[in-house]
């Protein structure tokens, strides 16, 4: 009795974690499409993205028009136009750990950010190595107060 | 139904939460796998839902307050209140009749797992105005592992550490709910 009873627990526990992983994986495929659909446009194979780096209370240098292929994620496009370290967890993704060798200091960390036509800044959603960057898309990186909420936009 | 001595109680209640605060620091590099869960859960089935919710609560007070990953109110708020399912989840579990199965501690484990990350995650979501639907989506690989490693918790740890618990409460805890046995 007690071995079914453990067979249907394992069973249950199996059905239930199956199902909320099919149900993020069709969200993760579906957002991925959604940004390679917004990747379609630009030039060949091409596309070109406004990318800000800048520190709270300091400097701000923007790399307008930055061309990259298409597909590429906004760790990518950092790397063409700065020199950036990170650390890759698995299962989340890439943690930046410093740009043009401006290091994480807690509280100040690396934060980054896009341009939206409905809410301006947004903070982005995932690790930057899983972000796929669209054409025309403004992005910005801000070394910024984290322990502050909310946390402050960039300038 | 209330056991032990209020002093024997009132001890085992301190015992506890620093228990979990202890454990619940030590396991701080491994997101979302604490042994915080169960040790409440263990409160409710020993000591009973206020008891369990005291530990609950004492708990999130130090480790809500003095945590690396920072304090957010709101956040800080449904997870003290989230973490009281488990007291409540351990509470009703007295009642069930027999020894604790361990696939019957995995099932619970599990399911109040679900529900106090369906609880934390959507308390999220509101709180940095993120669509609901969307930050229970996202949060799923990290709900996954919370509960999978609380069934194994619970159906490992629970049976044991309760007979511990009510040993310490003294003789007139056990009340034929435990076995001498297995003190």
């Amino acid at each position: 009795m007690e071995k079914w009873a453990a067979v249907s627990v394992l069973l249950l526990i199996w059905a239930v974690s199956a199902s909320m992983l099919a149900v993020y994986y069709r969200s993760e495929l579906s957002a991925l499409n959604q940004r390679l659909s917004a990747s379609a446009g630009g030039e060949g194979e091409y596309v070109t993205v406004n990318l800000g780096i800048g520190v709270q209370g300091g400097d701000v240098t923007w790399y307008n028009g930055t061309r990259v292929k298409k597909g590429s994620t906004l760790l990518d496009v950092t790397a063409q136009v700065a020199d950036v370290n990170y650390t890759v967890y698995p299962g989340m993704g890439a943690f930046v750990q410093s740009i043009n060798g401006v290091a994480n200091s807690d509280p100040y960390y690396w934060m980054w950010w896009t341009w939206t036509d409905w809410g301006g800044w947004q903070e982005g959603p995932v690790a930057a190595d899983r972000y796929v960057v669209a054409d025309g898309e403004t992005l910005f990186w801000y070394f910024e107060d984290a322990s502050q909420s909310p946390l402050p936009t960039p300038p | 139904m209330r056991v032990g001595a209020p002093s024997r109680r009132a001890a085992v209640i301190g015992l506890l939460s620093a228990l979990a605060i202890a454990t619940n620091y030590a396991m701080i590099g491994i997101p979302n796998v604490k042994l915080m869960d169960s040790i409440v859960f263990l409160a409710g089935l020993s000591l009973g839902f206020a008891d369990g919710a005291a530990v609950a609560t004492l708990t999130w007070i130090v480790y809500g307050f003095l945590n690396p990953y920072g304090f957010v109110p709101t956040i800080w708020l449904a997870t003290t209140l989230g973490e009281w399912l488990f007291a409540l989840a351990g509470s009703l579990s007295r009642t069930l009749p027999g020894e604790r199965k361990p696939p019957v501690m995995a099932a619970l484990g599990y399911a109040t797992t679900l529900a106090y990350d369906l609880v934390t995650n959507a308390a999220f979501a509101v709180t940095f105005g993120l669509p609901i639907w969307a930050a229970l989506v996202a949060g799923i690989p990290f709900a996954l592992l919370h509960e999978l490693t609380n069934a194994a918790a619970f159906s490992l740890l629970v049976p044991r550490a309760e007979a511990a618990v009510l040993a310490l409460l003294g003789p007139g805890a056990r009340g034929g709910r435990i076995r001498a046995d297995r003190l």
